[in-house]
């Protein structure tokens, strides 16, 4: 077993762990998604780049290579959609308060002026 | 080396595996279950460095997409249907 793999292999598993800790520990479900979502993505990377050492051949580097590529395009996705979607439809409490409420209560006032000071031109501002 | 690698990825699954039995709402329980997949996509991947082979890689491929997926039609039956 080469040493340099075997230290990636085990930092990338200490970050998927972290992660797991993260998500058994945080109190609210976007400190959840926070911790869930990044941790695991760079275990993975490292777990990737450990095996593609260790391996070494072509097709385990490409496929790796792969692997990794798609995790990092798709991740972020998956977890904004869920995030997004559940925002307002789960009812618990937030860590530190709601600030994206305040900013949508800011921005409706924001346009709600607008539209009094300009009320002919109201059409498609959204 | 690979033991402990394989230690640290059960304690991630049983981490996770607790906030899917335990999470008090379907979101939490979505992102436990991501969680879930990334622990065993990195299992495949540290089970193929211990074999020394790339067989099995091309399931880790699979595996991955199959989870954004799943993740993203949770979402929107979570947006539809409320938590």
């Amino acid at each position: 077993m080469n040493v340099v793999a075997g230290i990636f292999l085990i930092v990338g598993s200490l970050l998927t762990m972290i992660g797991g800790v993260g998500v058994v520990r945080f109190s609210d479900l976007m400190s959840r998604v926070h911790a869930a979502a990044k941790a695991p993505t760079l275990g993975l990377l490292l777990v990737a780049v450990g095996a593609a050492i260790e391996i070494g051949s072509g097709k385990a580097v490409v496929t790796l290579f792969l692997v990794v590529v798609l995790q990092l395009l798709t991740s972020p996705v998956a977890t904004h959609v869920l995030a997004r979607a559940s925002y307002g439809q789960v009812d618990t409490e937030l860590d530190g308060g709601d600030d994206l409420a305040q900013h949508f209560a800011a921005k409706r006032a924001e346009i709600a002026a607008a539209k009094r000071a300009e009320p002919s031109r109201d059409q498609g501002n959204d | 080396m690979i033991l402990v690698a394989i230690v640290l990825l059960a304690i991630a699954a049983g981490c996770f595996l607790y906030r899917v039995l335990r999470g008090p709402s379907i979101p939490d329980r979505v992102v436990a279950l991501d969680g879930v997949l990334s622990v065993v996509v990195s299992g495949i991947i540290v089970a193929a460095a211990q074999a020394n082979s790339d067989i099995t890689l091309a399931t880790v491929l699979v595996v991955s997409l199959v989870g954004f997926v799943g993740t993203v039609a949770l979402g929107r039956f979570v947006e539809r249907r409320g938590g």
